[in-house]
Parts: C-alpha cells; sequence; structure tokens
C-alpha cells in the first residue's frame, strides 16, 4: 500500500513538472489561440542551454536559470515575431489560423535535427551532479529530491505567472488580447508586440522547466517530442488557457504514469493517457478549467 | 494545335515514360526508390481527399496504412487468403474506423481536430505494440510480422523482380489522381471546398457538410489502406514504429501541404520534389549529417506556408499554363 | 397560402432573451419586411427560422410542417434560402462556382448545375463576373452575389438580412429593383433591413420587433405613423406631437 502512496507522490510531483512544461503551451493558446507544435523543442533547447551552462561553468545545476530564462525568453520573442508572425498577417480574418500549426511543426523538425547534426544523438548527463539520486526519506517513502524542487518551481512558476497576468499593465494587456484582440488593439494595445511578449514568456517557462529536468532527465535531440505530445494532452484536460489547469492536468498524467505500472503494463498506460485525451475531446473539450471557448 | 490537344498530348506523353520507364531503368535501387515515390504520391493524394478538399488537418492518417497492412499480413501469413481479398478488406475496415474517428472529431475547431488524429493515430500504435494476439490472430507487437517469400505470383501480390510492384503501384496512384479529378467536377467536390471555405453558408445551400467531410473520409481512409497492403507485400516486414507512425502521418500530411492541398496535382508534385530531396540527403549525407532531410523539409515547409500558402504547384502551374498557351498561339 | 408560420418564438442564450415571444405569418408572394431597433432579436430569428438553431420554445411552421429542429440544408431542399447579415463568398472561387455550390442542390449533374448556375448569375447581371475569384468584389457585387447564390436552389421563400447594408443609394435602388423582381418570379421574400425607404418600397407588410417581441404590424403607412414604433427607435422621451 504504501508503494501506491510512494508512486503517487512521486506521480504528482513529476506530473507538476510536466504541468510546467505545458504552462507555456496553454499560455501560447489562450493568447494566439494557435497550438505551438514546437514547444517540446523549445525545451529541448532550454535543456540543451541548461546541460551546457553547467557543463562549461560548473555553477549547480539552478544556477543556470539566470541565463537560461533570458535566453529562452528572446528566443520565443524572436522565433515568433521572425517565423510566426507572418502567418498571422497573412490570414488575418481567419480566426484560427491552421496553418501555424504547420509552421510550428516545421520549426520543431527544424530544431530538433539541427540539434541532432550540431550534438549528435548522445544521450548528455551533467556530470558534477549534486542532485544525482537525491532522495528524501519520508515516512518510509522515497522521494526524488530534484523532482520535489521541481514540484516547488512549478507552483512557484505558475503562481507567478498568474499574479503577473493579474495585477500588472502588461499581464492585463495579455488578458485583453487573448479574450478580443480586435478589441484590445482598437485600445491601444499592440497586438503582435503582445503575441511576442507572451510567446516569450511561454518559452522561458519551458526554459525553467528544462532547468529543473537537467538534474535527472536525459538530454537528447528527441527529447521534446515525448513532452510536446504530453503537454497537447495535459492542455486539453487542464483547459486551454488555464495555469492551474495545467500544472493540474500534469499531475494527473504523473500520477497516471507512475502508479499505472503497478497494475499493467507500462506501455499500457500510454494508451490510457491518450484514453483520456481523447475522452475529453469529446465529452469535456473546454477540460477542467477552461477558458469558455465557443464550440 | 488547340489548348486541349496539346494537354492531352502532354498527358500521353507523360504517361508512356512512366510506362515505359522500368525498360530504360533496369536497376532493382532505382526502381525500389521509384515504387516509394509512386507509395508517398498516392498516400499524400488520398490524404488531399480529407486534408485538402475537406479542409482539414489530419495527422494520424498512417492509422490506416497500419489497418492495411496489418490486415491483409496477418490473413496471408495466418491463413493464406490472398493480399488482394486482404487489401479490399483491411479497405473496408479503414473505411469504417475512418467514419468512426471522423464523426465526434469532425464536428471541432482545427486545432483540436489536428490534435485528436494525433490521438488516434498514436492510440492505435500503442495498442498494436502491445498486443501480441487479437484473439486468434497474431499481431506480434513491437517485434512486427515477416512474410515469407513464397509463393510468387500475381494472386499473392509477390514478385522478385520490382518490375510489377512498379506497374500495380503507378496503376494504383493513376487511378488515385482520375478519381480525385472526378472529385473535384463533382457534386460532393464542389461540396467539399464550399464546406471547407465556408460551412455556415454551405449548409444553408443544402450541403450537409459533416456528411460530405465523413465521406471524404472514408474514402481516403479506404485508399490508404489499399497502400498500406502494398507496402507489406513490396517490403515483406512490418512492425507498428514502420507503418503506425507519427513521423509518416507528419510525412504524409507536409508532403501534401507542401505541394499545394485543395489542388489535385499538387501532392504527387510535393512528392516528386521532396521524396528525392529526402532520399539523396539520406544516401549521400546519412551518415555524416544525420537528419539533414528533415530540416530541408521543416525549412522548406515554413517557406512555403508563408510565401506560396497554395503551394509549390502554384508557380508550377502557372508557369506550365504560360507554356501551353505559348505553345497553342504558335501557327502550325 | 401560409408559406411561413412563427407561433410565439423565444430563443435564449444564458440570461439573454434575445427573441420573446414572436408571432408572424407571412402569405404566399408576400414581401414581408421586418425592423427593429439594434439587438431587437431579428437575426436571431431568421436564424431560428432558417434551421442554425433550434428554438428554446415556440414553432415554426413552413408549409404548414413543423420545422424546429430541422437543418438549413433539409430546409433548403423544402424550398427555404437565406442570405447572410455579413456576406460569406467562398472567396478563393469563381462566381460561376459559387453560384454552381447552390445550383448544385437541384441537379448531380455538373452540365446541368454550370447551366442553371450561368442562367442565374445572367439574371442579376453577373454574367460578365462570371471568372473573377469572389474576393475581388466590390460589396455591392458580393450582395448580389449572395443573393443568386440563395438563388440558385431555386426557393419559394427567400430570407434576406440586411441584403442593402453598406450600399451606396444607387445600389440601394438597384438592389430594390431586384427584389421586386424576385416576387415577380413567384418567390416569397421576407427581409431584415434598417434602410428605411427601401424596405417601405418593398413590403406588402411589416413586422416591428423591439425586445424580441412584436409591438406593432401593418401596412408600411401604418407602421410609419405607429407611436410605439416611434418611441421605440427614438427612445421613450420622444413625444408625437
Amino acid at each position: 500500500m504504501l508503494f501506491i502512496l510512494e508512486d503517487t507522490i512521486n506521480g504528482i510531483l513529476m506530473g507538476s513538472i510536466y504541468g510546467l512544461t505545458a504552462l507555456g503551451l496553454t499560455l501560447i493558446f489562450g493568447v494566439l489561440k494557435v497550438i505551438n507544435f514546437a514547444h517540446g523543442s523549445l525545451l529541448m533547447v532550454g535543456m540543451y542551454a541548461a546541460y551546457w551552462a553547467v557543463t562549461l561553468s560548473g555553477a549547480h545545476p539552478y544556477l543556470t536559470l539566470i541565463l537560461v530564462i533570458p535566453v529562452m525568453y528572446l528566443f520565443g520573442y524572436y522565433l515568433q515575431d521572425i517565423v510566426i508572425k507572418p502567418i498571422f498577417k497573412a490570414e488575418r480574418e481567419v480566426r484560427e489560423p491552421i496553418t501555424v500549426i504547420i509552421v510550428t511543426t516545421g520549426v520543431w523538425y527544424v530544431l530538433d535535427n539541427l540539434t541532432l547534426l550540431i550534438f549528435g544523438p548522445h544521450y548528455r548527463t551533467i556530470q558534477a551532479n549534486p542532485l544525482r539520486g537525491k532522495m528524501l526519506e519520508f515516512g518510509g517513502m522515497l522521494i526524488s529530491v530534484p523532482k520535489l524542487w521541481g514540484f516547488f518551481a512549478a507552483v512557484l512558476t505558475a503562481a507567478a505567472v498568474y499574479v503577473f497576468l493579474q495585477k500588472t499593465r502588461m499581464g492585463r494587456a495579455i488578458r485583453a488580447t487573448s479574450l478580443d484582440r480586435e478589441a484590445a488593439s482598437l485600445m491601444g494595445i499592440k497586438q503582435f508586440k503582445i503575441y511576442n511578449i507572451a510567446f516569450g514568456i511561454g518559452t522561458a517557462t519551458a526554459g525553467i522547466a528544462a532547468v529543473t529536468l537537467v538534474p535527472f532527465y536525459n538530454v537528447f535531440p528527441s527529447v521534446g517530442v515525448l513532452f510536446d505530445i504530453k503537454g497537447f494532452i495535459i492542455v486539453v484536460l487542464g483547459g486551454l488557457g488555464s495555469i492551474g489547469g495545467a500544472i493540474l492536468g500534469g499531475m494527473i498524467i504523473g500520477v497516471i504514469e507512475s502508479v499505472g505500472p503497478q497494475f499493467m503494463a507500462a506501455t499500457w498506460t500510454e494508451g490510457i493517457v491518450y484514453g483520456l485525451f481523447l475522452l475529453f475531446l469529446f465529452v469535456k473539450p473546454s477540460g477542467l478549467f477552461g477558458v469558455r471557448y465557443d464550440w | 494545335m488547340t489548348r486541349e490537344n496539346l494537354e492531352k498530348a502532354f498527358l500521353a506523353l507523360v504517361l508512356m515514360v512512366v510506362f515505359g520507364l522500368p525498360l530504360i531503368l533496369r536497376s532493382p535501387t532505382y526502381l525500389h526508390i521509384l515504387v516509394l515515390l509512386y507509395l508517398y504520391a498516392y498516400l499524400t493524394t488520398s490524404w488531399n481527399l480529407v486534408g485538402g478538399f475537406a479542409g482539414v488537418l489530419p495527422l494520424g492518417h498512417a492509422a490506416f496504412f497500419g489497418i492495411g497492412a496489418y490486415t491483409s499480413t496477418v490473413l496471408y501469413v495466418q491463413y493464406g487468403v490472398s493480399p488482394w481479398f486482404g487489401m479490399l478488406l483491411g479497405g473496408v475496415i479503414a473505411s469504417i474506423t475512418g467514419i468512426m474517428i471522423g464523426l465526434p472529431t469532425f464536428k471541432m475547431r482545427g486545432a483540436y481536430f489536428a490534435l485528436a488524429t494525433i490521438a488516434f493515430g498514436e492510440g492505435m500504435r500503442v495498442m498494436v505494440e502491445n498486443i501480441d494476439h487479437l484473439g486468434p490472430l497474431n499481431l506480434n507487437g513491437p517485434r512486427g510480422l515477416q512474410i515469407p517469400p513464397l509463393n510468387v505470383g500475381l494472386a499473392n501480390l509477390m514478385f522478385i523482380n520490382k518490375e510489377p510492384y512498379y506497374y500495380i503501384i503507378l496503376v494504383m496512384l493513376i487511378a488515385v489522381l482520375a478519381l480525385t479529378y472526378v472529385i473535384s467536377r463533382s457534386r460532393l467536390g464542389y461540396y467539399l471546398n464550399a464546406g471547407g471555405e465556408e460551412p455556415e453558408a454551405a449548409m444553408s445551400l443544402g450541403v450537409n457538410v459533416a456528411r460530405c467531410k465523413l465521406m471524404a473520409m472514408a474514402m481516403s481512409s479506404f485508399l490508404t489502406a489499399l497502400a498500406g497492403s502494398f507496402y507489406a507485400q513490396f517490403s515483406l516486414f512490418i512492425h507498428p514504429k514502420s507503418v503506425i507512425s507519427l513521423d509518416l502521418s507528419f510525412e504524409i500530411a507536409f508532403i501534401a501541404l507542401i505541394g499545394g492541398r485543395g489542388s489535385i496535382v499538387g501532392p504527387v508534385l510535393g512528392a516528386l520534389l521532396l521524396r528525392p530531396v529526402s532520399d539523396f540527403s539520406r544516401i549521400y549525407f546519412g551518415a555524416t549529417l544525420p537528419g539533414l532531410h528533415l530540416i530541408i523539409f521543416g525549412t522548406v515547409l515554413i517557406l512555403v506556408m508563408i510565401y506560396l500558402p497554395r503551394g509549390l504547384q502554384q508557380p508550377l502551374t502557372r508557369a506550365y499554363q504560360r507554356i501551353l498557351n505559348r505553345l497553342a498561339q504558335s501557327p502550325r | 397560402m401560409r408559406i411561413l408560420e412563427v407561433r410565439n418564438l423565444v430563443k435564449v442564450f444564458g440570461g439573454l432573451r434575445a427573441v420573446d415571444g414572436l408571432d408572424l405569418t407571412i402569405d404566399e408572394g408576400q414581401i414581408l419586411g421586418l425592423i427593429g431597433p439594434n439587438g431587437a432579436g431579428k437575426s436571431t430569428a431568421f436564424n431560428c427560422i432558417a434551421g442554425v438553431y433550434p428554438p428554446t420554445a415556440g414553432d415554426v411552421y413552413f408549409y404548414g410542417e413543423k420545422t424546429n429542429s430541422q437543418k438549413p440544408w433539409d430546409l433548403c431542399s423544402k424550398g427555404l434560402a437565406r442570405t447572410f447579415q455579413i456576406v460569406k463568398p467562398f472567396a478563393s472561387k469563381s462566381l460561376l462556382y459559387n453560384v454552381m455550390v447552390g445550383t448544385f442542390s437541384k441537379t448531380r449533374k455538373r452540365g446541368k448545375a454550370e447551366e442553371k448556375a450561368l442562367e442565374v448569375l445572367t439574371s442579376l447581371h453577373l454574367y460578365a463576373k462570371k471568372d473573377m475569384k469572389a474576393a475581388n468584389l466590390t460589396i455591392a457585387d458580393r450582395k448580389r452575389l449572395e443573393i443568386a447564390r440563395a438563388l440558385a436552389t431555386e426557393p419559394k421563400l427567400l430570407l434576406l438580412d440586411e441584403v442593402m447594408a453598406g450600399l451606396r443609394p444607387t445600389e440601394v435602388d438597384e438592389m430594390v429593383a431586384i427584389i421586386r423582381a424576385l416576387r415577380d418570379r413567384g418567390i416569397t421574400v421576407f427581409l431584415i433591413e434598417h434602410i428605411m425607404r427601401a424596405i417601405m418600397a418593398l413590403s406588402d407588410r411589416i413586422v416591428v420587433i423591439h425586445y424580441g417581441r412584436k409591438i406593432s404590424e401593418g401596412t408600411p403607412k401604418e407602421v410609419a405613423s405607429d407611436e410605439r414604433v416611434i418611441k421605440a427607435y427614438l427612445g421613450e422621451d420622444y413625444g408625437v406631437s
């Protein structure tokens, strides 16, 4: 019985990290109304950035946040500005430019394979890892320390983004644009600037997630793919545009993944996740906390 | 010569070339490449019925490919049933599956539909990877199924040389292109285009948009499954990662998009242009620059979507029309 | 013959009662006008009648048949066609293509559909532009295309939703002539309009709707002098001397 509790807790912790990776995705969808298929690749870029920052400077993995956050923010900002904005401009009237999905998938392919080309397919882990295998003992259960830190990072980041959106001027501008981009631009809010910023923030949160993952997750060119697909599922479960929903959705996936293998082959849990995903798509597409989006 | 006759002459020329190619190119390697090229052209053209005409973005078509491959293979390997029959049965199963998938998902908005098709495709792959037996049928999970190259002959879609395969897939491709042409000029074609562009207006004009999309999906999935059976008989080995893969689903969609979805020749042009690039970069750069073809793919995709949203067929078709016009005018 | 009957139509969206008990009838061959201040519920009523969404309560009868939850495409085959307030042409296609989508509702054969479409285009003076892309049309022509498409389905009742919005006065006059010609062909017309002189000139009868209910009905003259109508448009404080 204790195993199940331990698994559940570790599942929640890992799940919150999943949620953190999906946070940027839900933010970008909420504001731009597009699903960024390249999000997993952005996470991968963040992981490589963190990896190299640690390997070259010998610093503590979490210290790399200082570098990774601004780098990722700028990367996302300019990616949106240079690659994605032209599509928006071309499809002005279309409510949901499907072409953006296609373009972001192109970005995914390019990023993943460029990384493969430059860094090779090797699985990398940081050498001087102060967090390697660290476990916390708690009531007879073993809890993974890096995952615990990841949990805190996830909750803090989610809270920070939430507060930013609710309380700051820029945050309100972002929310206004996401509700009605035309009305917002009539109010003087520069639509594309908001998009760039939202994309930047979304990518930066992926960077935070990347930093929390590097201590215990292998770094390789296609690492983003798993997180990408999981990210979509989480975002639908939690509700597109909902920050709390992303974290909660992530935790649900995390628990299924860690508790599931107790009862069935690990690969079947993958099937269950897809099944749950489809169920939500059919029954409650707006997810658990989704913003009302007319269907 | 009139414009129309010129076009017919051009078509006849193309047909002569493709049918005569195996007589000139005797190398099995080249024939193999051509077979796969035609296969992709076939797949993208079939995909186009839903992704181009119906205006949605299905990203899970490999599932139908896999259904075709597995149906004919299992029936042939376990029960000795002719792959032709297996092919048809696979097509029917895929068609029904396609309709079942389409019923709930066509109501969804674009991005959600795309995600749902991905989930279906991946869900199917997970299922097949985990099941060794489906009742009495042996699926062999991730290890895949091998087809022993015995009983050569047309009845079993099994040949030693590549030439018969070449001709079969060529005929299939021509058939599917002809079908696309006929549909584009038919009521269904008009209705699909209308429903894809302005569903509300189409509905007020008598178009049952959902039903038309389902018809397109049924056809598309049927045809895609046929290709799956063909592929199984051609490569003699199938496993989930090769026939029900996300990569395949994406590749089909992207080639069609780059070539120009919604047009008749777009998908074929896309395959004709991109597959050789893919093959060459893999053969010559595979070791030194792995994944180069995908970088090229991705970059071309991005550029085409930004600058040529109707696909590469747009400038090419225009050039073709201009040349034809010029030739038709010159005194004869 | 009563072609359309609406009884106590109610349509509620969340907390908003867009249509709140509307009654009206149209006889064959009539031109019925529907006017009312903005937000009165006119387009909503149209949408309920045209099958875009079912009424929350009340009934719609088309040729005596209850059609509450029927879909637009079925209603179209029964002879009910409509245009949209914000025009929705198939922008990437030619005018001929656009109209053919309509004519295909009456025939499966492409040749026949094309033939009929050309006839419709001619009757609306759009033949010269038949191969133009719909996206390149002026707003006046787009409105005409909208009518042409609906006409192509050979309707018995045509619902026109603000077809004159955005047109210049000469274009409005042309449109009035077109609509009169439609009636001459035997089509019953039910139109929503804000351009008063047009709807007054066209309609045999007018229904005035305010806050989702009928507040007046009669000939254009009767309605124009009805105090309730004046108050609805100009406000309660406006007194009629």
